[in-house]
């Protein structure tokens, strides 16, 4: 690509309008990329949010699936998760000139269907490729949905759990036979169980971070108010549908293990996975995606799913999908090559498991190989109970929701506010934005 | 006072008019010159300020969305829904709160340093670099230290607290104390420009003035009070008004120390017009929040001029 010139031998004049030719030439090329059909591998935009542990597993499955084939040639964009992902994808949406392909958390589509950010997968496409619905568990598969086309096919689902501190329980006399945590199902049973933990860990019992931190308010929050065996409806244009008594329960469940003896009262995330990495706690709320961080330290440690002590099994999770931002004009052959790199992903998810995630496709998690991967198993039922967030347009990892139900909420457990005040606030705020429009389709006309 | 500025106006027409017949000739190309190097400024000036505000205007009566959807005029319903929308009023008051909070500090610590430095503490160069260094820094790296300074578990600040036998505090985190957390961080970030700003005015002082105060027996204190004080005041009023539009624009700061957590009691305005342009996608409500708080800002710009040409005819 070097100009094969002396620059010292040519006057500024000259080199300027050789380097020119040479940039525009290389420019011209780069915005041709159809000039390769057919004499290669087609290179393939994916852009996702995935960093830290996740990124790094994230890159090997990439090559693999790179190795794997010569139709196409995987190129990745990580952005920063949150506002700023989200924010460049509907952008490169909206604009019609988006990746190829991209992750999106499954709890998110649903703000930007109707837009049309978004294309649906072609089912029956999917299906040749031995991808359908009998392949998910249900509410996975059915969480892909907005209206009567798929929007997402999800990778996995990442679920908030229970890690404990095999050592630690084991000492205090809480674990079975078989190593597993003894089983609670009440607030009550729950709690004895924290406070017999209590006098073998050095530090607290348990683990929980929150301060400052909506998404970790709620994930915890959300599990127990769905253990209720119930669901919170967010009508757009009308009220919410919040069962207060469930919330105000739940709440105060969370100020009682918030009591400086079993979980420190003043928390927040990155504290609480420290506490619980160095061996000083007995017991970590978390996601999965902690696993590797606890596996890097050398812990002695397992995982669950929260127990469940309002009666319904429900564990609170989102799911990492793909989807097909809207192109304007999509080149065929590149579309079927998206489809064929989206099956090999999921058919390959076994290398998505052992970063802790548990797989969405279940000839992964139902095979031999997958029960041998611990702690993984132990949770992977976790994928039949899953409770995403409720679905509206600003709801979702990631979106303010969380951060405003933090908002009001963070007074009960950090200072003792009043459980109900606190849900009645939240209600309002979701109220007022049930009452907006949706962004993606501001003039309502959307239709299923 | 009104016959000399008649006879400044008397000259510079009578000059014009001495030079119009020489210019006649070049008159034209002089102007294209002109033009040409003015052009580039004129171009970005347009681009880049002018037709942003116009566009902003006209989208803040529109339902655009950043998703590329809508774009209908919605008349004035952005502007109704702003003036009723509690959170709008609760991030003004919050910028409003955090302006006047950060505003005195700011301004009585810097001249208290300036002093400091001006006036004989010795390794000079020492002070002034430590008092200006913070301020060379990125918001986000001075969020990350006053992230973990307030560290609830493991922080600086409850470490003092804990030495005067004080309960620690989570800083950032309770409603009570977070705002004033980031008017703590703040003014450790900026002030030193405010300190640069008063120690460049002390150093115009002519220092006869001190001399003749010292041969007089005036201490250190009374020259300060009666000498370098009274001399400051265009400084003082200049950095005011520069403090108030800084403070006003809390945004990155703020954002950062709290992870991009909404709270109630530290979403500045600023904060706000970026959830609704970027988080909600709702452009067309955002650009009508920033049109309502520039009025605002020109409302309090106005006063503020109305009140100072008072002063000044008083005087």
């Amino acid at each position: 690509m070097t100009p094969p010139i002396e620059p010292a031998g040519l006057s500024r004049r000259q080199f300027l309008s050789v380097a020119g030719l040479t940039a525009g030439t290389a420019l011209l090329a780069g915005c041709a990329p159809g000039a390769t059909l057919g004499s290669g591998p087609q290179t393939l935009q994916f852009w996702h949010l995935l960093s830290g542990g996740d990124g790094v597993t994230m890159s090997t499955l990439l090559q693999q699936a790179n190795d794997a084939q010569d139709a196409f040639r995987i190129r990745p964009t990580v952005l920063a998760w949150g506002t700023p992902y989200y924010t460049k994808l509907a952008m490169a949406g909206a604009g019609g000139r988006a990746p190829d392909v991209a992750v999106m958390h499954a709890t998110r589509t649903v703000g930007w269907a109707p837009g049309g950010l978004l294309d649906p997968w072609d089912l029956d496409r999917l299906a040749e490729l031995g991808i359908d619905g009998s392949k998910f568990p249900d509410p996975i598969w059915e969480k892909g949905f907005v209206g009567e086309n798929m929007y997402s096919i999800a990778l996995d689902a990442h679920p908030f759990v229970m890690m404990f501190n095999t050592d630690i329980c084991d000492a205090a006399g809480v674990l079975d036979t078989d190593g597993a945590l003894k089983k609670t199902s009440s607030p009550e049973e729950f709690v004895d169980q924290l406070r017999t933990v209590s006098g073998t860990a050095e530090g607290h019992a348990l683990s929980y971070g929150y301060l400052g931190d909506g998404a970790q308010m709620w994930r915890l929050f959300y599990c127990l108010y769905a253990q209720h065996g119930l669901a919170m409806e967010l009508p757009i244009g009308g009220k919410a549908i919040i069962d207060k008594d469930a919330a105000i329960e739940s709440l105060e469940f969370m100020q009682t293990l918030l009591d400086g003896e079993i979980a420190a009262a003043q928390n927040d995330y990155g504290s609480a996975v420290a506490e619980f990495a160095t061996g000083k706690s007995g017991m970590l709320f978390t996601g999965v995606w902690e696993l590797r961080t606890m596996q890097n330290a050398k812990l002695p440690f397992d995982a669950t799913v929260i127990p469940t002590l309002y009666g319904t099994p429900a564990v609170y999770a989102d799911s990492h999908s793909f989807v097909l931002p809207n192109q304007t004009n999509p080149d065929p052959a590149k579309r079927d090559l998206t489809y064929r790199f989206v099956a090999d992903m999921l058919k390959g998810s076994f290398g998505w498991a052992e970063a802790g995630h548990v797989p969405a496709f279940l000839p992964v998690t139902q095979s031999p190989k997958y029960d041998d991967l611990l702690p993984q198993a132990h949770y992977a039922e976790a994928a039949e109970h899953v409770v995403y967030d409720p679905t509206a347009w600003f709801t979702g990892s990631g979106s303010s929701f969380q951060g405003e139900f933090g908002a009001a909420v963070q007074g009960v457990l950090l200072s003792g506010d009043d459980p109900a005040a606190a849900i009645d606030r939240f209600e309002a705020r979701v109220n007022t934005l049930l009452a907006q429009p949706n962004p993606a389709d501001p003039e309502g006309t959307w239709k299923p | 006072m009104t016959n000399t500025a008649t006879s400044t106006r008397a000259i510079v027409t009578g000059g014009a008019s001495d030079l119009r017949p020489r210019r006649a000739g070049t008159g034209r190309r002089e102007q294209l010159v002109s033009w040409a190097f003015l052009a580039p400024f004129v171009v970005a000036f347009v681009l880049f300020l002018i037709w942003p505000i116009v566009h902003g205007i006209y989208l803040s009566f529109t339902d655009q969305s950043l998703t590329g959807a809508g774009g209908s005029l919605v008349g004035f319903a952005n502007y109704a829904e702003a003036l009723t929308d509690p959170v709008m009023w609760r991030s003004m008051g919050n910028t409003v709160w955090f302006t006047l909070l950060s505003t005195v500090p700011l301004v009585a610590i810097a001249l208290l340093m300036a002093a400091l430095v001006d006036r004989g503490l010795p390794g000079q160069w020492l002070w002034r670099l430590s008092f200006f260094m913070p301020y060379l820094l990125a918001s986000t790296v001075i969020s990350q230290i006053w992230v973990w300074i307030f560290n609830p578990q493991i922080g600086a600040a409850n470490n003092v607290l804990e030495a005067f036998g004080l309960e620690p505090l989570a800083w950032l985190q309770n409603p009570e104390t977070n705002m004033m957390s980031i008017v703590i961080a703040t003014v450790w970030w900026t002030v030193g420009f405010n300190f640069l700003l008063y120690l460049a005015a002390m150093q115009n002082i002519p220092p006869q003035q001190y001399e003749a105060a010292s041969l007089d027996g005036a201490s250190t204190w009374r020259q300060f009070w009666s000498i370098t004080l009274p001399q400051l005041g265009p400084a003082t009023v200049l950095i005011l008004l520069l403090q108030i539009l800084a403070s006003l624009k809390l945004f990155d700061q703020a954002y950062q120390m709290l992870g991009g957590v909404a709270s109630d009691t530290t979403r500045s305005i600023v904060q706000y017009i970026y959830e609704a342009g970027f988080t909600s996608y709702r452009f067309g409500y955002s650009a009508a929040i920033s049109y309502v708080f520039f009025a605002l800002i020109v409302i309090v710009g106005v006063a503020q001029a109305v009140v100072s040409r008072r002063r000044k005819e008083q005087l």
